[in-house]
């Protein structure tokens, strides 16, 4: 019986539910960086189970593992870059406020 | 019921509720420092889960990202102890609904799906790495020197980004904006 | 390290060295374009002799990174290197006064190496990679002068245009590599059938957009705000070459079906774009659409099934086209401007570089014995000789006509009495031999062919008949365009061809068959990425509309639908842009939940 990996698997779930709410509810850009954070954690969760409970031969799914963490890094360092510029020139990270996109 | 089904659920039940205290605070930094514990729950569920290289590796990032998102929260919001009210929410029953929907469907995925036989012998912690190494160094070795490349990259981008807003003439009104998109739009 | 590193990695080397030293820009460059012209020599002689060079790099599990000289790649790279060598000859006297030479020459030597390894690319993921490469480089090229009004704005549509388009390469290209399991090329162009049918329209889709063909014409003329150096290099060995050298690479795949789609879109472009250059007021602009033109007569010679044909009118017009561009880049020097009325008699006044440019022009006209005319003249035999004769033909022939008529137009207007005296200026010199060698090239390469095609291993079709209608085309052509104001030529499609066949306009009616494509890019370029999303599902909705009004309306109806449909869908899909963050996110999320129930429900129809 599956019952670890489903447990595991279920709580990434529910970390997933999370993310999504917290990136779409924010105002706030680095808040909705949290959410984005939280998504990918849940990705890293099921990838980690999955190794483990399913295929611990094939090694190439820590590697993925490894690949999933760069992209939060890189993901982290732009978001704070555009957060800085934005602060800088607009004194504020407020999303609602950015409406410059606008075409 | 196994230990190790124990303290995943244990560690799984801490990181969802820390998660969920990330957005419930009313102080950023205290979102921040929830994010860190939830993060490191999830590094506890990886060493649960036998991965140690990862578990380790999951939780020493995390601390330090975290710490440097809590010293931008400061930053950016002035709020140093979370002591002013503050509420940063909208289009609450559209976020909600998808949160929902976002669990609810991958819920039903994990209890639905057959997932076949599970593993119960993995390699040891020395073992996996040494296996690791070879895999990165050898045949994902291009996978795994872009994903250097794409760091290195972004850290340059980060900061050209930041430290080129100090060097432009700042912004004489907010109404500016809109004609300085027009000039490099289409 | 074979000649096929020195080929790709001198330029590469020489683009750090200029940016290092930030002096001598031009000669270093210049240095480094002979080396790999030297290198890519040597490349041929090791393809002549029969032992062409090949290098096996790690890459991907199972899938290796593949360089290649074999004897067609080996001549495509011979010509990137030698157009480039010229061009950056030319440049270090265009570029003397301006003060970001560093960067440019930096740019242009990133933009010949990524072309040469897109040319000597012997499987997907390179050649994918390189044209990726290309694709900045121009638009980093086009944006040089970014501060100038309209110029990013020039740059940002050539990039969506050729993007937007790249994606048929991706989904193509992935789709070669699943059924061959293996990403060489030349493995996988032993697919048959209809994915090989499939495929081929993908690529086709691609190779449209970075060679211009209608209609996804429209950004290679506004990419003239970039410098005359790069317009000369993009539209004659770079850029624009790329679609048609895919095209020419995956040829000998193509099924019957599609090879009638790859003749119907060239043919097309080669009158329509043939008719905007002839309705132009701008020189530079002229060339441009001409290179469209010159590019569909490419595609109509790969759809009569004659690919080495197609490379050979590539290599022609590469010479001739650098020369052309080269030349106007002297004029725009001397009068400051390319519009057709600054430059009037601009020739006369420097009656040397005038002559290069009228070499260059009669050779794209296809008078012989310059290389134009053997090229041309074996275009319409192709033609001729195919199946599909009856349409292939008139079309090859019209372009023709329009290629003499603008040309002779463009020669008229640059011959007419003036008194502004030419400037003297000493970087003329280098600019003059960038041209001269070009010019020599554009003449004497016709007597090259023979051997090429020896080297290919096939054989042209020769046939009086078409070589007189060839050469009858090009004279009545000539003759019209030097005599007849476009005014009275074009008639009442005067002012429709000097907007362009604006695509709300007519230009539906015109082309049917890649209708969707355009929908697409419309969308895109319209509302953005996050919009253009949701808003193809709008368009698709819209279609289905349009398609009920055909069984109503007929033929006409879905034409004039459709038009509304995507004017209707565009006006929507711009709504749905309300620059909000979080709006965008919500819409992100909708669009991937769609996605992934998608992907979970396709077994249950299975």
């Amino acid at each position: 019986m599956a019952i670890e990996l489903i447990v595991t698997l279920i709580m990434a779930a529910g970390l997933f539910g999370t993310g999504v709410y917290g990136a779409l509810s924010q105002t706030n850009l680095v808040m909705i960086m949290m959410g984005i954070e939280l998504i990918l954690a849940a990705g890293l969760l099921n990838l980690v189970a999955f190794w483990r409970y399913l295929h611990p031969e094939a090694i190439e799914a820590q590697m993925f593992v490894l690949i999933v963490m760069t992209v939060m890094a890189v993901e982290m360092a732009v978001g704070f870059g555009v957060a800085i510029a934005r602060f800088r020139s607009r004194g504020s990270v407020e999303m609602e406020e950015a409406r410059e996109l606008k075409g | 019921m196994s230990v190790q089904l124990v303290f995943l659920l244990a560690f799984g039940l801490a990181a969802v509720w820390f998660g969920i205290v990330v957005f419930r605070t009313h102080s950023m930094v205290r979102s921040a420092l929830a994010l860190l514990f939830s993060q490191t729950a999830i590094g506890a569920m990886f060493l649960v889960m036998q991965t140690e290289f990862l578990g380790v590796l999951q939780i020493m990032m995390m601390a330090t990202e975290m710490s440097i998102m809590a010293i931008f929260m400061v930053m950016f919001m002035m709020d140093p102890g979370g002591l002013g009210e503050m509420d940063m929410k909208h289009q609450r029953k559209l976020s909600l609904g998808a949160g929902i929907l976002a669990f609810a469907g991958a819920t039903a995925l994990a209890l639905l799906a057959d997932w076949g036989p599970i593993a119960t012998e993995i390699p040891d912690a020395g073992e996996q790495v040494r296996l690791l190494g070879f895999e990165l160094l050898g045949r994902s070795m291009l996978i795994f020197e872009s994903a250097g490349l794409t760091i290195l990259t972004a850290m340059i981008a980060a900061t050209a980004m930041a430290v080129q807003a100090a060097n432009r003439p700042e912004p004489a009104a907010p109404d500016r904006g809109p004609d300085r998109g027009k000039q490099h739009g289409h | 390290m074979s000649a096929l590193g020195v080929v790709i990695l001198a330029p590469v080397l020489a683009a750090m060295l200029v940016l290092l030293l930030r002096q001598w820009a031009g000669v270093v460059a210049a240095g480094g374009a002979l080396i790999a012209l030297l290198a890519s020599m040597w490349l041929l002689y090791g393809a002549v002799s029969g032992a062409p060079a090949a290098l096996v790099l790690p890459g991907l599990p199972r899938m290796p990174l593949l360089l290649e000289a074999g004897s067609l790649t080996a001549i495509l790279s011979l010509m990137v290197a030698v157009v480039a060598f010229f061009v950056l000859i030319f440049a270090v006297g265009y570029m003397a006064h301006d003060r970001e030479k560093p960067r440019f020459f930096a740019t242009m030597l990133m933009f010949v190496a990524a072309m040469q390894l897109l040319v000597l690319s012997a499987d997907w993921i390179t050649l994918l990679a390189a044209w990726e490469l290309i694709g900045v480089s121009s638009y980093l090229l086009i944006g040089f002068w970014h501060g100038k009004p309209g110029v990013a704005g020039a740059a940002t549509r050539a990039f969506i245009y050729t993007r937007s388009a790249d994606l048929g390469l991706y989904i193509g290209a992935f789709l070669l590599i699943g059924l061959a399991g293996t990403s060489e090329i030349s493995a996988s162009l032993a697919t048959t059938g209809t994915p090989a049918m499939v495929a081929g329209l993908l690529l086709l889709v691609a190779a449209m957009g970075k060679s211009a063909q209608v209609p996804l014409n429209d950004w290679l003329q506004r990419a003239m705000a970039g410098p005359t150096p790069v317009s000369a290099l993009l539209h004659s060995a770079t850029l624009v070459a790329a679609g048609a050298i895919l095209l020419i690479r995956i040829a000998p795949m193509l099924p019957a079906q599609t090879l009638v789609v790859v003749g119907l879109v060239g043919g097309v472009t080669t009158v329509v774009t043939g008719l905007i250059a002839l309705g132009e007021k701008d020189l530079k602009r002229l060339l441009a659409a001409s290179t469209s033109s010159q590019y569909g007569l490419m595609l109509l010679a790969i759809g009569a099934g004659a690919w080495v044909v197609a490379l050979l009118h590539l290599l022609a017009h590469a010479a001739i086209k650098s020369g052309l561009f080269l030349g106007a880049g002297v004029f725009q020097h001397a009068r400051g401007s390319t519009l057709m009325d600054d430059i009037a008699g601009a020739g006369r006044a420097q009656p040397r570089v005038f002559a290069g440019f009228t070499l260059a022009a009669l050779a794209l006209a296809g008078l012989p014995p310059l290389a134009g005319f053997f090229s041309k003249d074996a275009i319409i035999a192709a033609a001729l000789a195919s199946p599909g004769a009856a349409w292939l033909l008139p079309l090859g022939l019209a372009g023709t006509v329009l290629t003499g008529a603008y040309m002779a137009r463009a020669l008229m207007q640059l011959w007419q009495p003036t008194s502004i005296a030419a400037p003297d200026d000493k970087n003329l010199r280098w600019m003059g031999w960038g041209l001269a060698g070009v010019v020599a090239l554009a003449v004497g390469l016709g007597a090259a062919f023979p051997a090429l095609e020896a080297l290919l291993g096939e054989k042209m079709v020769v046939s009086t008949l078409a070589m007189m209608l060839g050469l009858g085309a090009a004279a009545i052509g000539l003759l019209l365009g030097w005599f007849v104001a476009p005014r009275v030529l074009l008639g009442p499609l005067y002012a429709w061809a000097q907007n362009g066949f604006a695509i709300a306009g007519g230009m539906d009616a015109l082309v049917l068959r890649p209708a969707m494509a355009m929908a697409r890019a419309c969308n895109r370029v319209e509302a953005g990425i996050y919009a253009g999303v949701l808003g193809f599902g709008r368009a698709m909705m819209h279609l289905g509309r349009g398609t009920r009004l055909t069984d109503e309306a007929g033929i006409d109806g879905t034409i004039f639908g459709f038009v509304r449909a995507t004017i209707r869908s565009g006006k929507r899909a711009r709504l749905l842009q309300s620059a909000m963050i979080h709006r965008s996110l919500a819409l992100t999320i909708t669009a991937t939940g769609i996605l992934a129930i998608g992907l979970f429900a396709a077994p249950l129809f299975y």
